[in-house]
């Protein structure tokens, strides 16, 4: 596999490495919504790579190396020896569709040689644990799917995925990667503990928390945010995630971040159904423990990398847009701490996103998180 | 140097090595603030988690102490005394109201100490002794039934439990003591089990009682090869009794007879078994003289005038005895032929005693087997009606009574006597009275002559069925003017429902039927009854007249009915004439009528044609 990076900024347009010898079959881009919404990118990217797959999102940042950036799109191409590249995606008409959305896309997916699937979905229209589960419920738990839900800032408004097409709302793009030399790993990890009592939801529908131990849990959010904080909601409560404890599977780190506000009827609204009846911690996080499950998240990926590779490797990060908001200037530590455990081979781009899609260590089954750094690492095999 | 500050110096560098101050103050600024944000976000989490710590272990503590107030009322409140002691020093802790009660002594009395410092000595050491078991070996000791050791009311019955509740380390901690006062309960179960046992009334066994007494018996005797003696008693003339002076008095009288059985029968088991039946267990291995002698003795006291409640009244007894092995080895056998002599004591007139013999129960079979062929004698037309004629004293014919007859296929004419009880025992007889009402009427209404024509009505129409209604009926369909019509009744219809009865008869006479007292000068005779309703007729039974030639008291007695009937001015029939003698007799003496063989017996209407004024000849060759 070979890899040319790219980027764009106002000031000089495109720009990067060398290009690639042989034609890309995939190009992968993120960037902020105010640069890629209405196409001109994407069509300038189509002009340069005029068959290649070209799939990209919005972000809550762009991540090169061990920098942050907001105002440049970043992009790599990839040329792959012996690799297959599909690229499936659809337009979600709701949420409650997503289930049937991700086992659609998974199904025109499959196939013997599949080695392993990359989701990009719309960030705010799409329940992701249900979308995940249409894929796993048609390509089984085993086959490694990875991903992450755009971004859009801290402002929670708009999200947009491109695929082979100018970036719009409410889309579903797959990339399906094929044949035996094909090599995925991927790593994920938080880094936050929980604290304070243990909550009853008392009253849910869906994603949307009603109540907790009995209160509207805008309440709970805005005493725990400070007034100043409070009106930055819901950017600011990404900052308090929530633990769900699923009484079934005791060791499912379930993480919540909230996405939406209804300020009249004092309700948030998750990234990802809230179960009634089911218990809810708040958790927290300082920048060391967050930094610290970055690097986690880097080591599982670069361990799960097993045998000889041959050519570039290429590291996906997806982290949480809520990490950021914590984090701040320090955010670059996350990325410091997942480069040091990567190594200086591996090319690593990504994005800060609104969910992200990988199986965790404890139960490897794919899963939708929030509030954590995942890694995704593909590779083509030597030989 | 600090990561972050040597990243935001590297940051605000040039190619040149220049930094950029303003850049580099703005980022140092930021992360000063974002470290404060961070700083004001955690110090509030840690402010308000404590507060919510804090009220999270509140509620907690106000919900333990909810639950305790919940517990300590009931258990204050349950009528079981509770009671805790320190396992390690049996140290009273715990004491509700229904203990105080038991040990009859305010808490606080007890609170703090050990038995020994509490009760008496004796006591103590029980205590302690029962404590130390639970305690050593873990497990709850349960005492039913027991007397409470200590307290006001040691009449008291108890079950008491004792337990060992541990710590969290498995120590023993507290000793609980249940004390659940069961005296009730147990005097309850007593008496319910007497209830099920004894009959209400006399307090004697029931027949419950009595068929465990016999079967014990039987097995016994089975086992010990020995005798022993099954009687059954039936008081005579009880229903009468209960019938003239009520329920009160006949409840009464029961019981004192029931007395007077329990205290003669010294040492045998007595039971009654339902209405005026009782049934006795002579002991093993008596003999058949003894028997008797007993059996003999429980009819002469029983049968001794008794005053009840101001009334003098008699009963008889009547006793039936089957004895085992003899007279049957099993339980159904042995009641059956005692019951079989029972009744052949009162088919003999009563107060007296029967052995059973082989020859009773045949007797008694086929009164079973008569009664069940009654039930079919309606419909199969076995029934006909037979007329006797009455006439006046210089033998002109006034009238007919009608007589039922069973034609049984196979036995012949039944007498009366032997069914019409059978029928009034199953209420047969309602049927069979208004099918003999409807024939007489009907054949009555074919004679040319208007004789009258009497017809029997039992006691048991009177009081099943809509009697009034029914000949009313009979009258219309047949066409009988009311005045022809002439039923006779008993004493028996009066007896019991007076009222109803006294009220049924005006309104039939109140229709033009005439009433006559049949059978007068049996029975109890009440002159009431002739005052109480003006008869139209009065019968004097056949007894009387047969023995006119014989016993100089029965002429009187016809003299003296006939001189009060005289003056009450109710016509007198004498019954069972049979002699020219006897006619002349009651000619003499003024008597009204005559029915008898002298004037004919009874017979098929056809044989007395003639006299209801049906031209035979012209009959026969019309």
């Amino acid at each position: 596999m070979h890899i040319q990076y790219l980027h764009w900024n106002a000031a000089h347009g495109w720009g990067g490495a060398k290009a690639l010898r042989e034609p890309a079959q995939l190009v992968l881009y993120f960037g902020s919504r105010e640069h890629l919404a209405g196409g001109e990118r994407y069509r300038e990217l189509r002009g340069l790579y005029p068959r290649s797959h070209i799939v990209g999102c919005t972000t809550g940042g762009q991540i090169q190396g061990d920098d942050i950036n907001d105002d440049e799109i970043i992009a790599v191409a990839l040329h792959f020896a012996r690799t297959q590249v599909r690229l499936v995606h659809e337009v979600i008409e709701s949420r409650d569709a997503s289930r049937a959305c991700g086992a659609g896309l998974a199904r025109q997916l499959a196939g013997t040689d599949l080695a392993g699937v990359f989701v990009l979905s719309d960030g705010l229209n799409v329940n992701g644990s249900e979308l995940i589960a249409g894929i796993t419920e048609v390509l089984g738990s085993d086959l490694p799917v990875t991903g992450g839900l755009a971004g859009d800032g801290t402002r929670l408004e708009q999200t947009l995925v491109g695929a082979d097409g100018e970036p719009s709302t409410n889309r579903v793009a797959a990339i399906g990667f094929y044949g035996r030399s094909f090599r995925i790993a991927h790593g994920c990890a938080g880094g936050w503990d929980v604290f304070g009592p243990r909550r009853k939801v008392t009253k849910s529908a869906g994603p949307v928390l009603v109540q907790l131990d009995g209160e509207p849990p805008l309440d709970l959010y805005s005493r725990y945010l400070g007034e100043e904080d409070a009106v930055a909601m819901p950017g600011s409560g990404l900052a308090f995630p929530l633990r769900i404890h699923d009484e079934s599977a005791p060791d499912r780190q379930i993480v919540r971040s909230v996405f939406a506000v209804d300020r009249d009827a004092r309700t948030l609204t998750f990234a990802a159904d809230i179960p009634e009846g089911c218990t809810a911690q708040l958790m927290r996080a300082n920048f060391d423990s967050l930094a610290a499950g970055a690097g986690e998240a880097g080591r599982q990926a670069r361990s799960a990398l097993a045998g000889e590779i041959a050519g570039d490797k290429l590291a996906i990060l997806v982290s949480c847009t809520g990490r950021r908001r914590v984090m701040g200037q320090r955010t670059q530590d996350e990325l410091d701490a997942v480069g040091a455990e990567l190594g200086d081979d591996v090319v690593r781009i990504g994005f800060y996103s609104y969910g992200e899609i990988a199986p965790p260590a404890a139960t490897g089954r794919c899963e939708l998180h929030n509030q954590t750094m995942t890694v995704t690492m593909i590779a083509e095999a030597a030989g | 140097m600090h990561r972050l500050l040597a990243r935001q110096i590297r940051q605000t560098t040039d190619e040149a090595g220049q930094v950029d101050l303003t850049r580099l103050g703005e980022l140092v600024s930021a992360a000063y603030e974002e470290s404060d944000r961070d700083r004001r976000r955690t110090d509030r989490a840690i402010k308000l988690m404590i507060e919510e710590l804090e009220q999270t272990h509140k509620r907690a503590e106000q919900n333990l102490l909810r639950a305790r107030e919940f517990l300590d009322s009931i258990i204050e409140n349950i009528p079981i005394a509770v009671v805790a002691k320190e396992a390690k020093d049996s140290r009273y802790v715990l004491l509700n109201r229904a203990c105080e009660a038991f040990y009859g002594m305010p808490r606080e009395d007890m609170l703090g100490k050990t038995p020994d410092e509490i009760f008496p000595k004796e006591v103590a050491r029980l205590i302690n002794e029962v404590d130390r078991r639970v305690a050593d070996n873990g497990r709850p000791i349960v005492v039913e039934g027991h007397r409470f050791e200590f307290g006001k009311d040691l009449d008291r019955v108890v079950n008491s439990r004792k337990l060992l509740i541990r710590d969290g380390d498995g120590a023993p901690q507290y000793l609980v003591g249940v004390i659940e006062d069961v005296t009730e309960r147990i005097t309850n179960e007593a008496r319910i089990d007497h209830l099920a046992h004894h009959d209400a009334l006399t307090d004697l066994p029931n027949r419950s009682a009595f068929n465990g007494a016999l079967n014990e018996r039987l097995q016994h005797a089975q086992e010990a090869l020995t005798g022993f003696a099954v009687l059954s008693l039936d008081l005579d003339r009880f229903k009468e009794v209960n019938d003239v002076f009520g329920h009160p008095v006949g409840d009464m009288l029961m019981r004192a007879a029931a007395d007077r059985l329990a205290t003669e029968a010294d040492g045998a088991f007595v039971a009654r078994i339902g209405g005026d039946e009782f049934m006795i267990l002579m002991p093993d291995g008596v003999r058949r003289e003894e028997v008797l002698a007993i059996a003999g003795r429980l009819v002469e006291v029983v049968g001794k005038e008794l005053e009840v409640d101001d009334y003098l009244s008699q009963v008889g007894l009547s006793v039936g005895v089957a004895l085992y092995p003899d007279d049957g080895i099993d339980a159904a056998t042995l009641l059956a032929n005692a019951e079989s002599a029972l009744y052949r004591a009162k088919r003999d007139g009563g107060g007296r005693v029967r052995f059973f013999e082989t020859e009773m129960d045949r007797e008694l079979r086929d009164r079973r087997l008569l009664q069940h062929d009654l039930r079919h004698a309606l419909e199969q037309n076995q029934l006909l009606v037979h007329f006797q004629p009455q006439a006046r004293m210089d033998g002109e014919v006034t009238g007919f009574e009608a007589l039922v007859r069973w034609n049984h296929p196979t036995r012949g004419l039944v007498p009366p006597d032997q069914f019409i009880s059978l029928a009034e025992e199953n209420g047969l007889i309602v049927q069979i009275g208004e099918w003999v009402l409807r024939e007489a009427c009907r054949e009555a209404a074919s004679w040319p002559r208007p004789l009258q024509v009497a017809v029997n009505l039992s006691p048991v129409q009177f009081q099943a069925g809509d009697l009034e209604r029914s000949i009313h009926q009979i009258l219309l369909e047949t066409g009988l003017a009311p005045t022809r019509l002439e039923v006779e009744i008993t004493e028996g219809v009066l007896i019991g429902d007076f009222t109803r009865a006294l009220g049924l008869l005006r309104r039939l006479k109140a229709l033009g039927i005439r009433i006559a007292m049949d059978d007068f000068g049996t029975g109890y005779s009440s002159l009431s009854y002739l005052q109480s309703f003006p008869f139209d007729k009065i019968k004097i039974d056949r007894s009387f007249i047969s023995n006119l030639e014989s016993t100089p008291q029965s002429a009187e007695i016809v003299r003296a009915v006939l001189g009060l009937a005289h003056a009450l001015n109710i016509p007198v029939v004498a019954e069972g004439v049979e002699t020219e003698a006897q006619r002349t007799f009651l000619e003499r003496e003024a008597c009204d009528e005559m029915q008898g063989f002298l004037v004919g017996r009874p017979d098929v209407i056809e044989r007395y044609l003639d006299l209801v004024g049906i031209d035979v000849a012209r009959l026969r060759y019309a």
